[in-house]
């Protein structure tokens, strides 16, 4: 069946979407920001240009914030703007706006700053091996059933796992519109955002009581986010809104790409211990110790929800009796981790899964035995001790074991090697995802929507979720009108604007289709029950005097689900989606280069709305999971030295393999989460098909041709 | 400096600095939106038009060198047969996602399709591998064009029979 087309792709080929940078409104001013270029110290004195009538600039800076200087966040530790203390490189000093985006340029590439530099924290490791750097609350889980092990015949191994920072590396750079209307008082805000209603908060918090009203509205068009779009807007929105209400005038900044890159948040690196009990002849995990540890960068912002997301995915999809999981943060002097696709899911079931091909490896076993062996399956528990009642993973495994013809490659690789320089090499992994927020995060949200009939027989749909690319309003519209059955030019989403739509909460956590688009479709049944039509044009044809006619529909959460905060214990995500991939692989000893070949994925997400659409979402999730595994790497020792994309090496259209996508039990009644479960398992799968092609085990990301080098001359030694 | 040039098949004449990048020119001078900045330095893509007949980044050519030039863009492609059927092509196989950087995949692809007009992934991963996407994978671009290949293949096989 052919899928529902987007209704966004035509003005997107064309050029008729507009896209923040497109924007423009009379009196505009262009601003920009300045921000601090060492990792920690102090700055000590600011010097202009001369040759340049400030009198034409607006500039703000700290002590212009009416409000409060610290950025709404789940921990309230970052200042919009400073103007002393420096923790990390890419802290916002000035905002600066001028009519002439040339001038303006000019002015702050001339502008100086002088530092007094203080001893930094910007290697990874250096951050996250000494535990002085932790800072946070310390998270614990503990789940312990009845020991499944004697003593004898038993081995304990330990292994650590590295990952690396990584860029969203979104095409549009985070943009950010302020208008300012004196008469009514109100900031408007028009940007790239993922989440409108928390920038509406740091606005005015910024702002406090200088400002009476506040609108966010996302730009039509959003190039992209992954993630990148969840916080940093609220910075950039917040300076922008106090540059605009100094000036008196709009002021639109849109970040240089290299500001982007260097300024905005990134995906936590990781370091990941795992001990495990096994018994010594099969692999059969008893018992499992993870010590999950995240670089959070200068301030903790959102990080402890990664965290928390990240200790509550770290054993995957494995059955383990005992398990002891602590989680911490770890500070570093480079820019706040925020955000990105998987959300410290990633990191763990890269460790796990590599952790499961380490074992087999000095076991001899097949790592496909050994996933056999430990795996999760219905009715089992997971560590927080919900129970897993519905777990496909198993007919995701042996789907992908099938379709890839893993058994007989596995052994043919090894044969093949014996003999040939150029190795070929076949590797597993497995991912789960939990969907919405973690624990009661969905029950505090109380997501609403709306539905408006009109008059006109259109059907507007208003979330707060935006269409940053996922094909969310395309999607969300679908499953309306599966209830409706009109012709699917009758119902839009309405771009989300904080003044006329309701908080359904923001774009994350692989949410939007499973908790905000199964609650509108259970509103559209509703209104249906509730008017009692058989067709809905008929009705509001016949019916005019009645409409337009507004509804709106509240989430309640499963009152089943339990989730105890302090001991992570209960019910973590109502429903999970499964996943399990193969990868093949050529790696070329000459060039120490890998290639990745080939890349099938089987996933249980439940029902799928829109084929086309999802197999998108995998595609592109998996590819840059491929990007995370080989090439992505922003810190060479110290801070970034990016100057743009020239060096930072994104997958581009020849780096990718044949990628072969299969949904299954896709009968399910309902939708579950999508958007970042690809991102999940890919790059443990390729690091695995390198330890089958070489039998050098390396437990860091990325795997690229330098890290490989260095390993190789430490296996042969 | 005044220069003139052809615009998606219309001739324009502007007077402005001769080093200012056609990107900009394009955006600010002739609102021309469809031309997107991303990364500034010729490695996405974001900014492709077609300049006398080939593929080309606007952010790395200097309005100066446009004299005298024909400029297309995704505005003039998409008037074009050949346009037309590779903007059907993205949107029946909902190769779409974000967009920013479709605009300028549109121009590359047209460029292959209307030079060489084969359905081989290989060739056309070759063809736009000078733009950069960070949503699709690529997997669902190189379908549309291979559908698009076979269509305009078609169309051709029955103009001449």
């Amino acid at each position: 069946m052919k899928s529902q087309k987007r209704k966004d792709a035509f003005a997107k080929l064309t050029g008729k979407c507009r896209f923040l940078d497109d924007y423009t409104v009379p009196d505009m001013l262009q601003g920009y920001i300045i921000y601090t270029t060492i990792d920690r110290g102090w700055i000590r004195k600011i010097n202009f240009p001369a040759g340049f009538d400030l009198q034409e600039f607006t500039i703000v800076s700290a002590s212009d914030i009416p409000g409060k200087n610290i950025v709404p966040e789940p921990v309230n530790d970052q200042p919009f703007m400073t103007s002393e203390v420096v923790d990390n490189f890419g802290q916002v000093i000035l905002g600066i706006a001028h009519p002439n985006r040339e001038i303006l340029k000019k002015f702050i590439s001339l502008t100086r700053i002088e530092y007094e530099r203080r001893n930094a924290v910007t290697d990874t490791k250096e951050c996250l091996d000494n535990e002085a750097n932790q800072f946070g609350e310390i998270m614990h889980l503990k789940h312990e059933l009845a020991p499944t092990y004697n003593l004898r015949h038993l081995w304990k191994w330990q292994q650590i796992f590295y990952t690396q920072h990584q860029e969203q590396a979104y095409l549009e750079p985070q943009g950010m519109l302020a208008e300012y209307n004196i008469e009514k008082e109100e900031m408007k805000i028009t940007g790239t955002m993922q989440c409108p209603f928390f920038v509406k908060d740091a606005v005015e918090s910024i702002m406090g009581k200088a400002v009476k009203n506040v609108v966010i509205e996302t730009s039509e068009g959003i190039g992209g986010a992954f993630g990148g779009k969840e916080d940093f807007p609220n910075l950039l929105a917040g300076v922008t809104a106090l540059l605009a209400w100094k000036a008196q005038k709009p002021v639109k900044i849109v970040l240089d790409r290299k500001d982007d890159l260097l300024i905005t948040t990134n995906r936590h690196p990781s370091r990941v211990d795992i001990i495990a009990i096994m018994h010594d002849q099969n692999g059969f995990i008893s018992k499992i110790d993870i010590d999950y540890r995240l670089d959070a960068g200068a301030f903790q912002t959102l990080s402890p929800v990664v965290l928390h997301r990240g200790i509550l995915h770290a054993t995957g999809g494995y059955n383990i009796a005992e398990v002891k999981i602590k989680g911490s943060l770890h500070r570093s002097n480079t820019p706040p981790n925020g955000a990105f696709r998987g959300f410290g899911a990633p990191q763990a079931i890269f460790a796990m899964e590599s952790f499961i091909d380490n074992v087999a490896h000095r076991l001899s076993i097949s790592p496909l035995r050994l996933r056999q062996l430990n795996l999760l399956k219905t009715g089992d528990q997971l560590p927080t001790s919900q129970i897993v009642t519905e777990n496909h993973l198993q007919d995701c495994l042996d789907r992908v074991v099938q379709l890839s013809g893993y058994k007989k490659k596995f052994t043919d690789f090894q044969e093949y090697n014996k003999t040939n320089t150029v190795k070929k090499g076949i590797g597993l992994a497995l991912g789960l995802h939990g969907g919405g927020y973690t624990g009661n995060g969905e029950k505090v949200l109380q997501s609403r929507v709306k539905i408006v009939l009109e008059k006109n027989g259109m059907v507007n749909i208003y979330v707060a979720n935006v269409e940053m690319g996922q094909g969310a309003h395309t999607t969300l519209a679908q499953m309306v009108n599966s209830i409706f059955k009109l012709p699917p030019e009758k119902v839009n989403v309405v771009i989300p604007n904080t003044s006329q739509t309701p908080n359904s909460g923001p774009t994350v956590a692989s949410r939007t289709i499973y908790v905000v688009g199964n609650l509108l479709q259970k509103l559209a049944e509703r209104i249906k029950s509730e008017l009692g039509f058989a067709d809905l044009k008929d009705h509001i044809a016949k019916n005019q005097n009645s409409f337009p006619q507004s509804f709106e529909e509240v989430f309640v959460p499963d009152p089943a689900d339990d989730f105890d905060d302090i001991t992570n214990q209960g019910v973590a995500y109502h429903d999970f989606s499964w996943a399990a991939c193969v990868v093949e692989i050529t790696y070329d000893p000459d060039l120490y280069q890998i290639r990745v070949d080939k890349c099938w994925n089987v996933l249980d997400v439940g029902k799928v709305i829109n084929e086309g659409i999802a197999l998108g979402q995998v595609y592109g999730g998996v590819v840059q999971a491929l990007g995370w595994a080989l090439t992505e790497n922003i810190y060479k020792k110290g801070y970034p030295r990016l100057s743009g994309f020239t060096d930072y090496t994104l997958p581009a259209s020849l780096d990718i393999p044949e990628i072969k996508v299969e949904f299954i039990h896709t009968n399910s009644p309902v939708a579950k989460g999508l958007g970042e479960i690809p991102m999940d398992y890919p790059a443990p799968a390729v690091r695995n098909a390198f330890l089958q092609a070489t039998g050098i085990m390396i437990n860091e990301l990325p795997l690229t041709p330098e890290r490989i080098f260095a390993a190789q001359g430490r296996s042969k030694k | 400096m005044t220069i003139s040039f052809l615009l998606n098949n219309e001739p324009v004449t502007i007077t402005t600095e001769p080093m200012r990048r056609l990107l900009d020119v394009l955006r600010e001078d002739l609102k021309v939106r469809s031309v997107k900045e991303s990364c500034g330095e010729g490695e996405c893509g974001a900014c492709s038009v077609i300049l006398a007949g080939k593929p080309v980044t606007s952010c790395l050519v200097n309005i100066a060198q446009v004299e005298g030039i024909e400029v297309l863009t995704a505005e003039g492609i998409s008037q074009t047969p050949a346009g037309k059927i590779l903007i059907d092509c993205f949107e029946e196989t909902n190769a779409v996602q974000c967009g920013f950087c479709f605009t300028g995949f549109l121009v590359s692809c047209w460029h292959y399709l209307t030079t060489t007009p084969v359905a081989d992934a290989e060739a056309i991963k070759q063809a736009i591998s000078g733009n950069i996407c960070r949503c699709t994978g690529y997997v669902k671009i190189i379908e549309a064009v291979q559908l698009a290949c076979q269509r305009i293949n078609k169309e051709q096989s029955h103009e001449i029979s």
